[in-house]
Protein backbone atom coordinates (compact mmCIF):
# COMPACT_ATOMS: atom_id res chain seq x y z
CA UNK A 1 0.00 0.00 0.00
CA UNK A 2 1.59 3.34 -1.01
CA UNK A 3 2.30 5.73 1.87
CA UNK A 4 0.42 9.06 2.20
CA UNK A 5 3.59 10.83 0.99
CA UNK A 6 3.76 8.60 -2.08
CA UNK A 7 0.06 9.20 -2.81
CA UNK A 8 0.62 12.94 -2.50
CA UNK A 9 3.54 12.75 -4.93
CA UNK A 10 1.40 10.68 -7.31
CA UNK A 11 -1.29 13.39 -7.30
CA UNK A 12 1.34 16.00 -8.16
CA UNK A 13 2.71 13.72 -10.83
CA UNK A 14 -0.74 13.19 -12.30
CA UNK A 15 -1.33 16.94 -12.75
CA UNK A 16 2.18 17.95 -13.75
CA UNK A 17 3.39 15.02 -15.85
CA UNK A 18 0.75 12.39 -16.66
CA UNK A 19 -1.96 14.81 -17.80
CA UNK A 20 0.18 16.76 -20.32
CA UNK A 21 1.88 13.56 -21.48
CA UNK A 22 -1.46 11.79 -22.02
CA UNK A 23 -2.70 14.77 -24.06
CA UNK A 24 0.51 14.77 -26.14
CA UNK A 25 0.39 10.96 -26.50
CA UNK A 26 -3.15 10.99 -27.92
CA UNK A 27 -2.52 14.00 -30.18
CA UNK A 28 0.63 12.41 -31.58
CA UNK A 29 -1.25 9.23 -32.45
CA UNK A 30 -4.10 11.07 -34.13
CA UNK A 31 -2.32 13.98 -35.79
CA UNK A 32 1.14 12.51 -36.52
CA UNK A 33 0.43 8.79 -36.90
CA UNK A 34 -2.95 9.53 -38.47
CA UNK A 35 -4.77 7.04 -36.26
CA UNK A 36 -8.49 7.28 -35.68
CA UNK A 37 -9.64 8.07 -32.12
CA UNK A 38 -10.39 4.98 -30.05
CA UNK A 39 -13.86 3.50 -30.36
CA UNK A 40 -16.21 3.35 -27.36
CA UNK A 41 -15.63 -0.41 -27.15
CA UNK A 42 -11.87 0.03 -26.86
CA UNK A 43 -12.23 2.91 -24.42
CA UNK A 44 -14.57 0.93 -22.17
CA UNK A 45 -12.35 -2.15 -22.27
CA UNK A 46 -9.22 -0.24 -21.41
CA UNK A 47 -10.90 1.78 -18.69
CA UNK A 48 -12.50 -1.27 -17.08
CA UNK A 49 -9.19 -3.06 -16.85
CA UNK A 50 -7.44 0.06 -15.54
CA UNK A 51 -10.12 0.54 -12.87
CA UNK A 52 -10.33 -2.99 -11.59
CA UNK A 53 -7.19 -4.98 -12.29
CA UNK A 54 -3.74 -5.11 -10.74
CA UNK A 55 -0.96 -3.60 -12.79
CA UNK A 56 0.21 -7.10 -13.77
CA UNK A 57 -3.25 -7.80 -15.23
CA UNK A 58 -3.32 -4.46 -17.03
CA UNK A 59 0.13 -5.15 -18.46
CA UNK A 60 -1.05 -8.56 -19.71
CA UNK A 61 -4.15 -6.97 -21.26
CA UNK A 62 -2.09 -4.32 -23.09
CA UNK A 63 0.42 -6.87 -24.42
CA UNK A 64 -2.42 -9.16 -25.46
CA UNK A 65 -4.09 -6.35 -27.40
CA UNK A 66 -0.74 -5.34 -28.89
CA UNK A 67 0.05 -8.86 -30.10
CA UNK A 68 -3.36 -9.71 -31.50
CA UNK A 69 -3.55 -10.25 -35.20
CA UNK A 70 -5.64 -7.17 -36.02
CA UNK A 71 -7.00 -6.76 -39.55
CA UNK A 72 -5.49 -3.87 -41.55
CA UNK A 73 -8.63 -1.79 -40.94
CA UNK A 74 -7.85 -1.90 -37.20
CA UNK A 75 -4.10 -1.25 -37.32
CA UNK A 76 -4.72 1.93 -35.27
CA UNK A 77 -5.61 -0.21 -32.26
CA UNK A 78 -2.35 -2.14 -32.58
CA UNK A 79 -0.39 1.13 -32.79
CA UNK A 80 -2.13 2.47 -29.68
CA UNK A 81 -1.39 -0.60 -27.57
CA UNK A 82 2.19 -0.81 -28.87
CA UNK A 83 2.80 2.80 -27.81
CA UNK A 84 1.00 2.33 -24.52
CA UNK A 85 3.16 -0.70 -23.74
CA UNK A 86 6.33 1.31 -24.49
CA UNK A 87 5.15 4.17 -22.28
CA UNK A 88 4.35 1.98 -19.28
CA UNK A 89 7.48 -0.14 -19.67
CA UNK A 90 9.70 2.96 -19.54
CA UNK A 91 7.66 4.28 -16.63
CA UNK A 92 8.01 1.03 -14.70
CA UNK A 93 11.67 0.26 -15.43
CA UNK A 94 13.13 3.73 -15.27
CA UNK A 95 11.03 6.82 -14.59
CA UNK A 96 9.30 5.61 -11.42
CA UNK A 97 12.67 5.17 -9.73
CA UNK A 98 15.04 7.63 -11.44
CA UNK A 99 12.82 10.53 -12.46
CA UNK A 100 10.07 10.53 -9.84
CA UNK A 101 11.97 8.85 -6.99
CA UNK A 102 8.83 7.14 -5.82
CA UNK A 103 10.34 3.92 -4.48
CA UNK A 104 10.93 3.77 -0.76
CA UNK A 105 14.19 1.83 -0.63
CA UNK A 106 12.82 -1.59 0.24
CA UNK A 107 15.43 -4.38 0.27
CA UNK A 108 13.70 -7.62 -0.67
CA UNK A 109 13.07 -8.14 -4.36
CA UNK A 110 9.53 -9.34 -3.69
CA UNK A 111 8.72 -6.21 -1.66
CA UNK A 112 10.20 -3.94 -4.33
CA UNK A 113 8.20 -5.68 -7.06
CA UNK A 114 5.01 -5.39 -5.05
CA UNK A 115 5.63 -1.70 -4.43
CA UNK A 116 6.28 -1.11 -8.14
CA UNK A 117 3.11 -3.00 -9.04
CA UNK A 118 0.99 -0.93 -6.65
CA UNK A 119 2.45 2.37 -7.78
CA UNK A 120 2.16 1.45 -11.45
CA UNK A 121 -1.51 0.54 -11.00
CA UNK A 122 -2.17 4.09 -9.75
CA UNK A 123 -0.01 5.73 -12.42
CA UNK A 124 -1.66 3.69 -15.17
CA UNK A 125 -5.15 4.42 -13.83
CA UNK A 126 -4.55 8.16 -13.99
CA UNK A 127 -2.74 8.10 -17.32
CA UNK A 128 -5.56 6.09 -18.92
CA UNK A 129 -8.19 8.41 -17.40
CA UNK A 130 -6.41 11.41 -18.99
CA UNK A 131 -5.93 9.51 -22.25
CA UNK A 132 -9.59 8.54 -22.54
CA UNK A 133 -10.78 12.09 -21.77
CA UNK A 134 -8.51 13.53 -24.48
CA UNK A 135 -9.58 10.79 -26.88
CA UNK A 136 -13.24 11.79 -26.44
CA UNK A 137 -12.41 15.42 -27.16
CA UNK A 138 -10.38 14.56 -30.27
CA UNK A 139 -13.08 12.18 -31.49
CA UNK A 140 -15.61 15.03 -31.44
CA UNK A 141 -13.21 17.37 -33.24
CA UNK A 142 -12.43 14.71 -35.81
CA UNK A 143 -16.15 14.06 -36.42
CA UNK A 144 -16.83 17.81 -36.74
CA UNK A 145 -13.93 18.13 -39.21
CA UNK A 146 -15.30 15.29 -41.33
CA UNK A 147 -18.80 16.82 -41.29
CA UNK A 148 -17.41 20.17 -42.46
CA UNK A 149 -15.55 18.55 -45.33
CA UNK A 150 -18.68 16.78 -46.60
CA UNK B 1 0.02 34.75 9.80
CA UNK B 2 0.21 31.04 9.01
CA UNK B 3 0.60 29.69 5.49
CA UNK B 4 -2.96 28.35 5.24
CA UNK B 5 -4.47 31.77 6.06
CA UNK B 6 -2.15 33.46 3.59
CA UNK B 7 -3.31 31.06 0.86
CA UNK B 8 -6.99 31.64 1.64
CA UNK B 9 -6.54 35.41 1.53
CA UNK B 10 -4.63 35.33 -1.76
CA UNK B 11 -7.15 32.99 -3.39
CA UNK B 12 -10.03 35.20 -2.19
CA UNK B 13 -8.33 38.26 -3.63
CA UNK B 14 -7.88 36.51 -6.97
CA UNK B 15 -11.56 35.54 -6.89
CA UNK B 16 -12.46 39.25 -6.78
CA UNK B 17 -10.41 39.75 -9.93
CA UNK B 18 -11.96 36.93 -11.96
CA UNK B 19 -15.56 37.67 -11.00
CA UNK B 20 -16.37 39.36 -14.33
CA UNK B 21 -14.97 36.38 -16.25
CA UNK B 22 -17.07 33.98 -14.17
CA UNK B 23 -20.18 36.08 -14.92
CA UNK B 24 -19.56 35.86 -18.67
CA UNK B 25 -19.04 32.09 -18.54
CA UNK B 26 -22.06 31.72 -16.21
CA UNK B 27 -24.17 33.58 -18.80
CA UNK B 28 -22.86 31.23 -21.45
CA UNK B 29 -23.86 28.27 -19.24
CA UNK B 30 -27.37 29.67 -18.83
CA UNK B 31 -27.70 30.11 -22.59
CA UNK B 32 -26.74 26.51 -23.40
CA UNK B 33 -28.05 24.58 -20.38
CA UNK B 34 -31.25 26.54 -19.74
CA UNK B 35 -33.33 25.62 -16.71
CA UNK B 36 -33.62 21.89 -17.28
CA UNK B 37 -29.98 20.88 -17.02
CA UNK B 38 -28.94 22.39 -13.74
CA UNK B 39 -27.35 19.11 -12.64
CA UNK B 40 -24.75 19.42 -15.41
CA UNK B 41 -23.29 22.38 -13.52
CA UNK B 42 -23.88 21.24 -9.98
CA UNK B 43 -22.13 17.96 -10.85
CA UNK B 44 -19.15 19.93 -12.10
CA UNK B 45 -19.10 21.90 -8.86
CA UNK B 46 -19.26 18.66 -6.84
CA UNK B 47 -16.41 17.14 -8.85
CA UNK B 48 -14.26 20.22 -8.24
CA UNK B 49 -15.09 20.21 -4.51
CA UNK B 50 -14.07 16.59 -4.08
CA UNK B 51 -11.19 16.37 -6.58
CA UNK B 52 -7.63 15.88 -5.38
CA UNK B 53 -6.21 16.98 -8.72
CA UNK B 54 -6.93 19.75 -11.17
CA UNK B 55 -6.64 17.20 -13.98
CA UNK B 56 -9.71 15.37 -12.59
CA UNK B 57 -11.77 18.53 -13.18
CA UNK B 58 -10.33 19.03 -16.68
CA UNK B 59 -10.98 15.38 -17.58
CA UNK B 60 -14.59 15.73 -16.42
CA UNK B 61 -15.10 18.79 -18.64
CA UNK B 62 -13.59 16.95 -21.62
CA UNK B 63 -15.89 13.98 -21.06
CA UNK B 64 -18.90 16.29 -20.96
CA UNK B 65 -17.83 18.04 -24.17
CA UNK B 66 -17.60 14.64 -25.85
CA UNK B 67 -20.93 13.39 -24.51
CA UNK B 68 -23.30 16.33 -24.61
CA UNK B 69 -23.93 18.77 -27.46
CA UNK B 70 -24.87 21.53 -25.01
CA UNK B 71 -21.26 21.62 -23.81
CA UNK B 72 -20.21 22.31 -27.40
CA UNK B 73 -22.63 25.15 -28.07
CA UNK B 74 -21.37 28.66 -28.65
CA UNK B 75 -22.88 31.79 -27.13
CA UNK B 76 -23.68 34.18 -29.99
CA UNK B 77 -24.61 37.01 -27.62
CA UNK B 78 -21.07 37.19 -26.26
CA UNK B 79 -18.63 38.54 -28.80
CA UNK B 80 -15.59 38.03 -26.58
CA UNK B 81 -15.45 34.29 -27.40
CA UNK B 82 -16.56 32.03 -30.23
CA UNK B 83 -15.74 28.80 -28.42
CA UNK B 84 -18.24 26.22 -27.26
CA UNK B 85 -19.12 26.33 -23.56
CA UNK B 86 -16.93 23.42 -22.45
CA UNK B 87 -13.90 24.43 -24.51
CA UNK B 88 -14.19 27.97 -23.22
CA UNK B 89 -14.39 26.83 -19.62
CA UNK B 90 -11.52 24.36 -20.04
CA UNK B 91 -9.32 26.98 -21.68
CA UNK B 92 -10.04 29.44 -18.88
CA UNK B 93 -9.16 26.91 -16.19
CA UNK B 94 -6.04 25.73 -18.04
CA UNK B 95 -4.67 29.13 -18.96
CA UNK B 96 -6.12 32.04 -17.01
CA UNK B 97 -6.39 30.24 -13.67
CA UNK B 98 -2.95 28.72 -14.14
CA UNK B 99 -1.61 32.27 -14.51
CA UNK B 100 -3.44 33.33 -11.36
CA UNK B 101 -1.99 30.35 -9.50
CA UNK B 102 1.44 31.49 -10.67
CA UNK B 103 0.77 34.99 -9.32
CA UNK B 104 -0.41 33.64 -5.94
CA UNK B 105 2.63 31.38 -5.65
CA UNK B 106 4.99 34.22 -6.50
CA UNK B 107 3.41 36.45 -3.86
CA UNK B 108 3.66 33.68 -1.27
CA UNK B 109 7.16 32.69 -2.43
CA UNK B 110 6.15 29.11 -3.19
CA UNK B 111 8.69 27.62 -5.58
CA UNK B 112 8.50 24.63 -7.91
CA UNK B 113 11.24 22.44 -6.52
CA UNK B 114 10.21 20.31 -3.57
CA UNK B 115 7.30 17.88 -3.18
CA UNK B 116 5.82 20.19 -0.54
CA UNK B 117 5.87 23.10 -2.99
CA UNK B 118 4.26 21.00 -5.72
CA UNK B 119 1.53 19.96 -3.29
CA UNK B 120 0.87 23.56 -2.28
CA UNK B 121 0.72 24.64 -5.93
CA UNK B 122 -1.76 21.85 -6.68
CA UNK B 123 -3.89 22.86 -3.70
CA UNK B 124 -3.92 26.54 -4.70
CA UNK B 125 -4.93 25.63 -8.25
CA UNK B 126 -7.83 23.53 -6.94
CA UNK B 127 -8.95 26.30 -4.57
CA UNK B 128 -8.97 28.78 -7.47
CA UNK B 129 -10.95 26.34 -9.62
CA UNK B 130 -13.51 25.80 -6.84
CA UNK B 131 -13.98 29.54 -6.30
CA UNK B 132 -14.29 30.20 -9.99
CA UNK B 133 -16.75 27.37 -10.65
CA UNK B 134 -18.84 28.40 -7.65
CA UNK B 135 -19.13 31.90 -9.15
CA UNK B 136 -20.01 30.44 -12.57
CA UNK B 137 -22.80 28.32 -11.07
CA UNK B 138 -24.19 31.24 -9.03
CA UNK B 139 -24.32 33.38 -12.16
CA UNK B 140 -25.94 30.53 -14.09
CA UNK B 141 -28.66 30.18 -11.42
CA UNK B 142 -29.24 33.93 -11.32
CA UNK B 143 -29.45 34.25 -15.09
CA UNK B 144 -31.88 31.34 -15.40
CA UNK B 145 -34.01 32.86 -12.62
CA UNK B 146 -34.13 36.20 -14.46
CA UNK B 147 -35.11 34.50 -17.70
CA UNK B 148 -37.77 32.36 -16.03
CA UNK B 149 -39.35 35.30 -14.29
CA UNK B 150 -39.16 37.61 -17.30
CA UNK B 151 -36.91 39.99 -15.46
CA UNK B 152 -34.10 39.69 -17.98
CA UNK B 153 -32.88 43.17 -18.92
Amino acid sequence: MPSPAQLDTLCNLSDMVLYPEAVAFMRRLIYDEECMPLSSAQVNGLQNVANTASYADLERFIKHQRDRNWPESKRDIKILYTELDKFFTTMKNKRLRDEFRLLQGKHHVQEVNQEIDELMALVAHDFIQHLVAENGLLAIKSAAGRARRR
Amino acid sequence: MNREMQIIIEVTNQAENFYEDAVRIGDHAAYVMKDGHRSQLTNLETIADSALKASDVLDYIKRQIARDTRWRQRFPLDHTSNLGFGERLKLYLEQDLAQRRKAVCERLKIGETTDEEHTLRRRIYLLLMRQFLRQVVVQYEYKVYLENTGKEM
